[in-house]
C-alpha cells in the first residue's frame, strides 16, 4: 500500500498543529462556538447527543495492522474501547473529549492516519473497490487513482468550501462494490480501443432528501486527463451550485436542473480552458502506482488440502466458506470477508480487542492489508486457502466469524438517534431486531442475497434508498415510525427504491420484513435473488403482504 | 477608512484603506473607488477615462470574466464573501490570476476569516480586509502553516508532486 | 415543565441545570412550569456561557412515576444513553430515575426545542 513520504508526513503534522491551535483558542475563548464549528468539522469532530464524534479517515478504506491496532489503542485511551466502521469506509469514535482531540490527531498522526476532510463542504473521503489488488475481474487497481485524488484533494485551496460535500468513488471491476452511480462522482475504469485506460464518469448520482442514479457525462475520459477533468466539474459545481437551500445543494441538483447535456457542455468548456495544466505528471501517477504493486504472492495449487479438509470436519467453517470467502486473481488464495453484523450487535462496530485480533490475523495470514467496505464490514484480501481455518478460528474466538455477508442479517444502519443530532429516529436496534429474527443461519441462507439498509433520517447515511430493502426511520407525531423501499441497489444495476407504503411503527417493523421475505421465497423461480423476483412481479403481492390485514 | 491586509514581498503588513467603496446609489466621490458591478458598468468608462483610480466589487453570483476588458486598467478587484463558507470567491479569484492573467490587487470583503487567509493566498488574494480583527502577525501565521501543499493553484508553492521529480 | 440543558464543552457531556450550576442528572435539574419567567431566564444567562457549555434550551418534560421524563426520544436518549450499548452514558448509574426515564410512557413529541437542526 502507499507510503507516507516526508512531504506526506510534514502535510499532516502542520495540520495537525494547526487543529491544535484551534482547539487552543475556542477553549481560550477567543473564537465562539459558531466560528469553532465549521473549523472543527473540517477536521470530522461532531458534537452529537452524548459527547463529541471524531470521524477518522480511512483513505478509500484501505488499512494496514500498525493502523488498526492505533485505532484500537485510541478506542481504549480516549473511548469506550470501541469504533464504529461507517458507509464512508471511515471509522468514528463517539464518546471523544474535546481537550483530547489534538492528542489524538497526533496519535494517528503517528501512523499516517488523519481525519482531514471527514466532514465540511469538501471533498472526503474516496471511496474504492475493497477487493482492490484481490479481484480477477478488475482492469486497474483503483487505489492507483485514489490515493492520487486523496493527495489532489487534500486542503485544497479553491473546494474546500463547496456548496456542500462532495463524495467520489472510483472502481474498476465490472461488479460495482462502492456504489458509485449514488455518488457526486462515480468512475469507473474502462479500457478503450487500443486498450488504453479511461473513465467512465458518472456526476450527480447522490440519495438523501433527492435520491438520484447518476447519469454518465463521459463514456470515456482518458486516464491521465483525469485531474483537470475532476477540477473542471468541481469549478462548474463552485460557481454555480445552489448556496440558497442545503437540500439542493449538492452537485446532483445543479445537473438535474441544467440538464445532462448542458451541464456537461459547461464542463467541456471550463475543462478546455484549464487544458493540461491541470493533469498530474504521468510520473506522479507512476510513483503511486509502484506503492500499488502486486503483493508477492506465491505459486500454489489450486486446491488446498488442509482447507478442503478443514471445510469437510468443521460445519461452521463450511459455512464462513460459502458466505464470507471470495474468489481471489490468485490461485491457492481467498478474499476473507469479516462481518462486523454479529447477530444482535451493533452494524459497524469493533471492539479495539477485535480490532486487534484483525491486526494480528492480516500481519500473520494477510499481507498486512486490511479494506473497510462502505457496507460497514472489514476484508482480508489475501488470505492463502492454506490458512484460511485459522483465520476464521482466529476471528470466532472474538466473535467475527459471523458467516453473513450479503445475507438478511449484514444491514447496514448508521447510527440513528441512539447517537446522532441529526436522526429522526433509531436505526441500531431495527437492525439488531431484524437480525435476531434471521437468526437461523440455514433459513438466512436459503434467503440468499438481501440487502437491508436502514437510516435514522433523510440524509441516508445509512443508503436506506440502494437497499433492496430500505428503511428509512421518520417522526411521525413524535414517535419513531419507519418507511419501507423496495428494489433499490447499490451496485452495478444501480436503482432507487420505491416507497412500499405508509410507515410503520417500530414494533412492525420486523413482522413486515418477514412477510417481504415470505413473498419472495413464494415467489421466486430458479436462482432469482429477492431483488430479482421484486422486480420480475413488481410491488404488488409484497404491498399486499405488509398492508393487506388494512383493507 | 478600514484595515486591510496586504501581501507584500512575502510578508504582510497592515495599511489604512484608501480606496473608497461606494454604495449604487451615491454620488461619486473624490478620490479611489471601488464600485458595484453594475454601477462600474454605467460610469466605469468615464472615470477610468478620467484616470481616476477604480476598483470593481464582485459578487459570488457575477462572473469575473465580464471584466476581462477592463482589467489592465483595475487597480483593484474586490470578490465579496458574503459568509465565509461561500467559497465561489475562491474560484473567482483563481480565474483572475491563471486564466484572465490579471496582476492588479484581488482582495477579499465580507466576512474575511483568518482561517481561511491560506486558502485565499494559494488562489490568488493578496489583500484583505478581516472581519475577525485579525492582526497582520495571525495572518501570516496562518498563511505560512503550511510547508507543502499538493496542488498546483495561483500561488508561488511548488506541489508535492513536483517536488518529488526534483521540481 | 421543563428543564434546562446543554452539552459541556470541554467533553460534550449532556449537562442539566440546577441552581445555577450544570449537573449530570435530568433527577438533579431544576424543573420550571411552562410558564415561568426563570426558565428562559436561566437559558439567558447559561446561553451566555460559551466557555463552559455549548447550546443550552429548555425541553418538555411529563411526569414519569415519582420523576420527570423528556417528551421526546430524542431528549430521553440524552438524559439516558445510547439504547443499543445500556453500560454506555448516564444509564450506566442505573437507580429508580434513570429505570423511571426508561419506562417513561406518554406521547413522545419529536422534540422538547424548536431549530432542532440549525442551519446558517
Amino acid at each position: 500500500m502507499y507510503r507516507y513520504d516526508t512531504l506526506d508526513r510534514e502535510i499532516l503534522a502542520d495540520r495537525s498543529a494547526e487543529f491544535r491551535d484551534q482547539v487552543r483558542r475556542r477553549l481560550a475563548g477567543e473564537i465562539t462556538e459558531d466560528q469553532f464549528k465549521p473549523l472543527r468539522l473540517m477536521n470530522g469532530l461532531y458534537l452529537q447527543l452524548h459527547a463529541y464524534m471524531l470521524r477518522v479517515a480511512i483513505p478509500y478504506g484501505t488499512l494496514n495492522s500498525r493502523q488498526l491496532r492505533k485505532l484500537a489503542e485510541i478506542g481504549r485511551t480516549y473511548d469506550k474501547g470501541y469504533g464504529h466502521f461507517t458507509t464512508r469506509t471511515n471509522l468514528q469514535f463517539h464518546w471523544i473529549k474535546l481537550e483530547d482531540t489534538p492528542d489524538i490527531l497526533d496519535a494517528l498522526a503517528t501512523v499516517d492516519m488523519h481525519a482531514i476532510q471527514t466532514s465540511g463542504n469538501c471533498i472526503r473521503n474516496v471511496t474504492a473497490d475493497p477487493y482492490a489488488g484481490a479481484t480477477a475481474d478488475e482492469i486497474d487497481d483503483p487505489r492507483v487513482w485514489s490515493e492520487a485524488i486523496r493527495q489532489w484533494s487534500s486542503l485544497h485551496p479553491e473546494f474546500s468550501f463547496l456548496p456542500r460535500k462532495f463524495k467520489i468513488a472510483i472502481t474498476a471491476a465490472p461488479k460495482d462494490r462502492t456504489a458509485a452511480r449514488v455518488h457526486d462522482i462515480g468512475l469507473m475504469a474502462r479500457r478503450g480501443r487500443e486498450g488504453e485506460l479511461g473513465f467512465e464518469v458518472i456526476v450527480g448520482g447522490g440519495m438523501g432528501r433527492t435520491p438520484i442514479v447518476g447519469p454518465t457525462v463521459q463514456e470515456f475520459l482518458p486516464a491521465h486527463r483525469l485531474f483537470s477533468y475532476l477540477e473542471a466539474v468541481l469549478r462548474v459545481y463552485n460557481r454555480h451550485g445552489r448556496r440558497d437551500n442545503i437540500y439542493k445543494a449538492r452537485i446532483k441538483i445543479l445537473v438535474q436542473a441544467l440538464g445532462v447535456d448542458e451541464f456537461a457542455r459547461q464542463v467541456d468548456e471550463e475543462w478546455a480552458s484549464i487544458g493540461r495544466d491541470g493533469d498530474l505528471p504521468d510520473a506522479e501517477i507512476a510513483r503511486i502506482r509502484a506503492a500499488f504493486a502486486p503483493k508477492t504472492f506465491e505459486t500454489l495449487p489450486r486446491e488446498s488440502l488442509g482447507f478442503n479438509e478443514a471445510k469437510a470436519q468443521d460445519q461452521a467453517f463450511a459455512r464462513f466458506v460459502r458466505n464470507n470467502l471470495k474468489p481471489h486473481k490468485r490461485q491457492g488464495y481467498t478474499i476473507v470477508d469479516i462481518s462486523l453484523k454479529g447477530i444482535g450487535e451493533t452494524p459497524g462496530d469493533a471492539s479495539s480487542e477485535q480490532m486487534e485480533v484483525v491486526a494480528d490475523l492480516a500481519e500473520r495470514f494477510g499481507q498486512d492489508d486490511i479494506r473497510v467496505t462502505h457496507e460497514q464490514n472489514l476484508v482480508l484480501p489475501h488470505v492463502r486457502l492454506d490458512d484460511a481455518h485459522e483465520v476464521f478460528l482466529g476471528l470466532a474466538k472474538v466473535g467475527l466469524a459471523t458467516p453473513n455477508i450479503n445475507l438478511v442479517s449484514d444491514i447496514i444502519a448508521c447510527p440513528g438517534l441512539d447517537y446522532c443530532a441529526l436522526a429522526n429516529a433509531r436505526a441500531i436496534i431495527v437492525a439488531q431486531d431484524i437480525a435476531r429474527r434471521f437468526e437461523n443461519q440455514d433459513r438466512a441462507e436459503d434467503i440468499g442475497e438481501l440487502k437491508i439498509k436502514i437510516s435514522g433520517c433523510i440524509n441516508a447515511c445509512g443508503h436506506h434508498h440502494v437497499g433492496h430493502i430500505g428503511i428509512l426511520g421518520v417522526d411521525k407525531k413524535g414517535e419513531e415510525f419507519y418507511q419501507l423501499t423496495l428494489g433499490g441497489s447499490g451496485a452495478e444495476d444501480a436503482a432507487i427504491g420505491k416507497i412500499l407504503g405508509p410507515a410503520l411503527p417500530i414494533d412492525k417493523v420486523t413482522d413486515a420484513i418477514d412477510r417481504l421475505v415470505n413473498v419472495y421465497l413464494q415467489e421466486r423461480q430458479v436462482n432469482e435473488r429477492f431483488l430479482d423476483t421484486l422486480r420480475r412481479t413488481g410491488d404488488a403481492p409484497f404491498k399486499e403482504a405488509v398492508y393487506g390485514d388494512a383493507h | 477608512m478600514a484595515m486591510l491586509i496586504k501581501a507584500e514581498g512575502g510578508g504582510f503588513h497592515a495599511e489604512m484603506d484608501d480606496f473608497q467603496s461606494v454604495v449604487d446609489d451615491q454620488p461619486i466621490p473624490d478620490g479611489k473607488l471601488i464600485l458595484s458591478l453594475k454601477r462600474f458598468e454605467t460610469d466605469g468608462e468615464v472615470l477610468l477615462a478620467q484616470g481616476r483610480a477604480v476598483g470593481v466589487r464582485i459578487e459570488p453570483d457575477e462572473a469575473v470574466e465580464d471584466l476581462t476588458p477592463f482589467l489592465p486598467r483595475l487597480a483593484v478587484v474586490a470578490l465579496s464573501l458574503p459568509k465565509f463558507r461561500d467559497g465561489r470567491a475562491f474560484s473567482s479569484a483563481h480565474i483572475l490570476r491563471t486564466r484572465l492573467g490579471y496582476t492588479g490587487q484581488v482582495r477579499a470583503v465580507g466576512e474575511v476569516l483568518r482561517e481561511q487567509a491560506g486558502m485565499m493566498a494559494r488562489c490568488g488574494f493578496d489583500a484583505f480586509e478581516p472581519s475577525d480583527g485579525s492582526s497582520p502577525e495571525a495572518w501570516a501565521k496562518v498563511v505560512n502553516r503550511h510547508r507543502h501543499v499538493y496542488q498546483s493553484a495561483a500561488d508561488h508553492h511548488v506541489p508535492a508532486f513536483a517536488r518529488r521529480l526534483g521540481g | 415543565m421543563k428543564a434546562l440543558t446543554a452539552n459541556h464543552l470541554l467533553d460534550g457531556r449532556v449537562v442539566f441545570w440546577s441552581q445555577g450550576q450544570w449537573v449530570d442528572r435530568l433527577a438533579d435539574a431544576d424543573l420550571f412550569d411552562d410558564s415561568d419567567p426563570a426558565g428562559p431566564e436561566a437559558e439567558a444567562e447559561a446561553r451566555a456561557q460559551t466557555k463552559l457549555v455549548v447550546d443550552a434550551y429548555l425541553i418538555d418534560l411529563i411526569q414519569a412515576e415519582e420523576f420527570w421524563a423528556p417528551v421526546s426520544y430524542r431528549e430521553r436518549i440524552r438524559a439516558l444513553g445510547p439504547t443499543n450499548h445500556l453500560g454506555h452514558g448516564k444509564q450506566a448509574d442505573g437507580g429508580p430515575s434513570i429505570a423511571a426515564l426508561q419506562q417513561a410512557h406518554g406521547a413522545a413529541r419529536s422534540s422538547g426545542r424548536v431549530n432542532l437542526i440549525k442551519r446558517k
